[in-house]
């Protein structure tokens, strides 16, 4: 069920992938059922849900799409077949995503047999007004750039003195464009920032190991959703389930979305933490999501010159009181009314206010909530093990961590925009993430983020033991997701044509 | 006399792409060619069986009844189905049922009208799930064919020889069609190369050339029970067997994919009613909505052993037009040039098919006429609604059984 008529039309596909399963006989159907064909009137209020979201399937025979239909006209080509699970009762018609046929010289034949992830895509429709963000029947190769993982959800077990995060997950595609050396994310064709929030959340569930009807708020901080008037998180806390299923389609979670440039979801790290915190109603878990696909007007045009630098991808942090692996020790934000970025409604792309960006804007807020934080609760730089900023490009995040007096070893780990981009409200967060993928435990991570319009939160974590215990559970590090064989760089105009997404380039 | 409703008389417009011309003008020119031949005037029609697959959709028209009752200046009971076939049965059943003696079955469709949306209306009401994937109408055809080359284990050479046999389909129905006047593709030939090279421009296991057009046109037939049959005609061709069977939706979600089981039921019911065998079949119009499908239907329909029919279809059109079938047997198929050549206006499709068969067994085919044996002297029709979602068989006689 979802909030645009055409979805509603389909909405018997729903969002994640399901089948039914007779309790008495054990046959399987796909999609959900309430009456076993075999075992008929006993199997009333027998039908199992079978819900296919965390599993693999195998992509039994398929055949490539040279001609699509208007819907998929935007992706040229593609892999189509059939994919089945729990050996062969359950078969569904799908479609191979993150591939580019022409130019990756495919033999359908020869994907036969190999095991697929089910992902979420958009379903597409020919008219602007029809795109559906939801779970297209897509998949992609389970043993190729994005891993597949089980997940194992847990009952909480250990209560922490302070909150803090539980678990994360980063999620960027496999496509980037490489420019003099910087490398930065492109989604594909059919990705946006909704698809990203619900890829990098589901990682963070599995990261976690938790129960996702324990997660009872939901952030998505974004400058890029693709609809001007519509809420992100409550498609992401439908996909991912958050909150207790109630009655008439309706989940016990809330779900709201945020924006401020860059900063969006980092300021909520502290609300997240505070909610986890309040003792009077229970909240176990906080969902925050980062996800931007940024956007940047065409080079040579007003604004064009934050072409150079965009990037693709979300961080989900979920913040707890139990089985934490980072407490948050401290926090402190600042903010300026600074004109540096912004988009008016009705244009199409942000303008950057040149004689507003650096000093009077990154520097002077990153700086001074750094500084203030510090000065607040006494730190000094060489408590921390690492330093993590806002890196809207190689060079600020580096000079402003030597003018803070942060040496290299501090903040390289967490420097991670020439091999990403800038990927907007995810940026801070995947450097901190980059950190948590190899910190110790006991060790102290200071993270700043900055967001045009301006403002940076700074927040010191803690690690914890668990850290290294629930590592095991992450695969798609970000390190996995920077040195990846199966990276595909495209060029300029296949990233234009990739960043608009379908209903622009169709 | 018989117990059997017969076909007393048809008529069908060209197929093809007719932008000029109104889907009402279509079935006004095929009715009236109808009743004119079986000498019945419109008065005397007490029943409408009509068939369009979205004319709701190209068109706008939704009440194809308020139409029709204006064309004939009629005010009998009418109804509309999906395919010709299903018009037929529904015709064949009121007139079993006493409801009527002589009805109308009549077929149109305007899918041209709607060139830039067509193949996203077609596929999605084909199936929402295979649509949503990204499959395209041809999609599942590739599919069937790739299951097909597993399930019986053909080696690479023999896939090969398959493709092949498939390109001869597509030769063989163009070859019908040019003696065919009101065929789409009349007068246009092809060769094998020319099916080849399609394949291989475009990159694709079935190409241009293996597929039916989208088609305009209209077609219809008037029914009689058997005692109005044997009063007004001379020469009523019986319909003789009648079966039909449903399938799930998704194709892909299907067990038993390299055939129709759809077929397979429906053609049991009709060979069991019609007290016949193939063997006894010279004529088929089978639904060649890709050479594949002729293929799978040959098989389905039991005149060639599972997995067997590729090979058996290539060695029997090196040396013709004509099946050899087991026991020095001939089955003409398609003989109209097949969905494939003759085109494939959806609602229309199945008349243009049952008319076939019976200008074949009343031998008023003229060119394309072919010849009957003692033995094999029915003929069959096999229309399918979806990727062999429901599949119709009818077997039609001029004598009875």
């Amino acid at each position: 069920m979802s909030s645009e008529p055409i979805e509603r039309r389909v909405s018997y596909i729903g969002d994640r992938l399901r089948g039914a399963k007779c309790t008495i006989c054990g046959r399987e159907y796909f999609n959900v059922r309430h009456y076993c064909g075999v075992c008929g009137r006993s199997s009333i209020g027998k039908m199992a849900c079978l819900d296919l979201f965390y599993e693999k399937g195998i992509l039994e025979v398929c055949t490539a799409i040279r001609e699509p239909t208007n819907r998929f006209r935007g992706l040229n080509s593609y892999i189509y077949g059939i994919v089945s699970f729990h050996d062969g009762d359950i078969k569904v018609p799908g479609r191979l995503t993150d591939l580019i046929l022409d130019e990756e010289d495919i033999e359908p034949s020869a994907l036969e047999g190999k095991e697929v992830v089910p992902r979420i895509r958009r379903r597409y429709a020919v008219e602007r007004s029809e795109i559906v963000p939801t779970i297209s029947l897509a998949f992609t190769l389970a043993d190729e750039y994005y891993p597949y993982q089980r997940f194992e959800p847990k009952e909480p077990r250990e209560k922490a003195e302070k909150p803090g995060i539980v678990g994360y997950g980063v999620y960027t595609s496999r496509f980037r464009i490489k420019e003099e050396g910087l490398e930065r994310t492109v989604p594909f064709i059919d990705e946006d920032a909704i698809t990203a929030s619900v890829e990098a959340g589901k990682l963070a569930l599995i990261h976690a190991g938790v129960d996702p009807h324990l997660v009872k708020k939901v952030y998505v901080g974004s400058e890029s959703n693709p609809y001007a008037v519509k809420p992100i998180a409550s498609k992401v806390a439908q996909v991912l389930e958050l909150g207790v299923k109630l009655p008439g389609e309706l989940q016990e979670v809330d779900a709201i979305d945020t924006q401020f440039a860059c900063k969006a979801a980092t300021s909520m790290f502290k609300d997240a933490a505070a909610l986890a915190y309040y003792p009077f109603v229970e909240t176990p878990y906080v969902m925050v999501i980062g996800a931007d696909n940024a956007q940047a007007a065409p080079r040579n045009t007003a604004g064009g010159e934050l072409d150079f630098f965009v990037g693709y991808g979300a961080s989900a942090f979920i913040f707890g009181l139990y089985d934490v692996i980072a407490e948050v020790e401290a926090w402190y934000s600042c903010t300026s009314d600074t004109p540096d970025f912004w988009r008016r409604d009705t244009q199409e792309y942000p303008r950057h206010g040149g004689r507003f960006t650096g000093a009077p804007a990154y520097f002077k807020h990153v700086e001074k909530a750094a500084k203030g934080l510090m000065d607040k609760f006494g730190y000094k730089p060489s408590d921390f093990d690492y330093f993590v900023l806002h890196q809207p490009n190689p060079t600020f995040p580096v000079k402003a961590a030597r003018s803070l007096g942060f040496k290299e070893e501090q903040y390289s780990l967490g420097l991670k925009v020439s091999k990403f981009g800038n990927t907007y409200s995810s940026s801070s967060p995947l450097g901190l993430a980059a950190v948590l993928d190899k910190a110790k435990p006991h060790q102290r991570i200071l993270l700043v983020s900055y967001g045009s319009g301006a403002g940076s939160d700074a927040y010191v974590f803690i690690t914890t033991p668990l850290i290294e215990t629930k590592r095991e559970r992450q695969k798609f590090t970000v390190e996995w997701q920077a040195e990846n064989k199966f990276l595909k760089y495209v060029d300029y105009a296949t990233y234009r044509r990739f960043k608009a997404g379908l209903e622009l380039s169709s | 006399m018989s117990k059997y409703p017969a076909i007393i008389g048809y008529g069908r417009t060209k197929f093809g792409e007719l932008y000029e011309r109104s889907p009402e003008e279509l079935i006004e020119e095929a009715g009236l060619k109808a009743l004119d031949l079986a000498g019945v005037e419109r008065k005397d029609l007490e029943y409408c069986f009509l068939s369009d697959y979205f004319l709701q959709l190209t068109n706008k028209i939704g009440l194809e009844e308020g139409f029709m009752s204006e064309l004939l200046e009629l005010h009998v009971p009418m109804e509309k189905c999906r395919s010709f076939s299903s018009a037929l049965f529904n015709a064949y059943t009121a007139i079993m049922a006493g409801r009527c003696k002589l009805a109308l079955v009549g077929g149109v469709e305007k899918l041209t009208d709607r060139w830039d949306k067509i193949r996203d209306d077609l596929m999605i009401l084909e199936d929402p799930w295979s649509y949503y994937a990204g499959g395209s109408p041809e999609a599942n055809h590739e599919l069937m064919m790739r299951l097909y080359v597993k399930e019986y284990g053909l080696s690479q050479e023999e896939a090969d020889e398959l493709l092949e046999a498939l390109a001869m389909i597509a030769v063989k129905n163009h070859h019908w069609a040019t003696l065919n006047k009101e065929a789409h593709f009349h007068n246009k030939p092809i060769t094998i190369s020319e099916v080849l090279k399609a394949r291989k421009k475009e990159r694709k296991l079935l190409g241009l050339y293996d597929f039916a057009p989208i088609s305009d046109g209209a077609s219809v037939v008037i029914l009689a029970s058997p005692e109005v049959a044997s009063k007004l005609c001379e020469d009523p061709v019986y319909v003789v067997g009648f079966g039909s069977s449903t399938d799930f939706i998704s194709y892909p979600c299907r067990q038993g994919r390299a055939g129709f089981l759809a077929t397979r039921l429906a053609a049991e019911v009709a060979f069991d009613m019609a007290k016949m065998e193939p063997e006894n079949i010279g004529v088929a119009e089978l639904y060649d909505q890709s050479t594949l499908l002729e293929l799978i239907a040959l098989e389905d329909l039991g005149f060639y052993g599972k997995g067997e029919g590729w090979a058996k279809v290539k060695e029997s059109l090196e040396s013709g037009n004509v099946y050899q079938l087991e026991g020095a047997r001939e089955l003409y198929v398609n003989t109209s040039g097949g969905r494939k050549a003759d085109g494939n206006p959806l609602g229309a499709s199945g008349g243009a098919m049952v008319i076939e068969v019976a200008k074949q067994l009343r031998e008023e085919a003229e060119a394309r006429q072919v010849s009957f044996t003692s033995k094999a002297r029915a003929g069959l029709v096999v229309e399918h609604e979806g990727f062999g979602t429901k599949t119709y068989v009818h077997i039609l006689s001029r004598e009875v059984p």
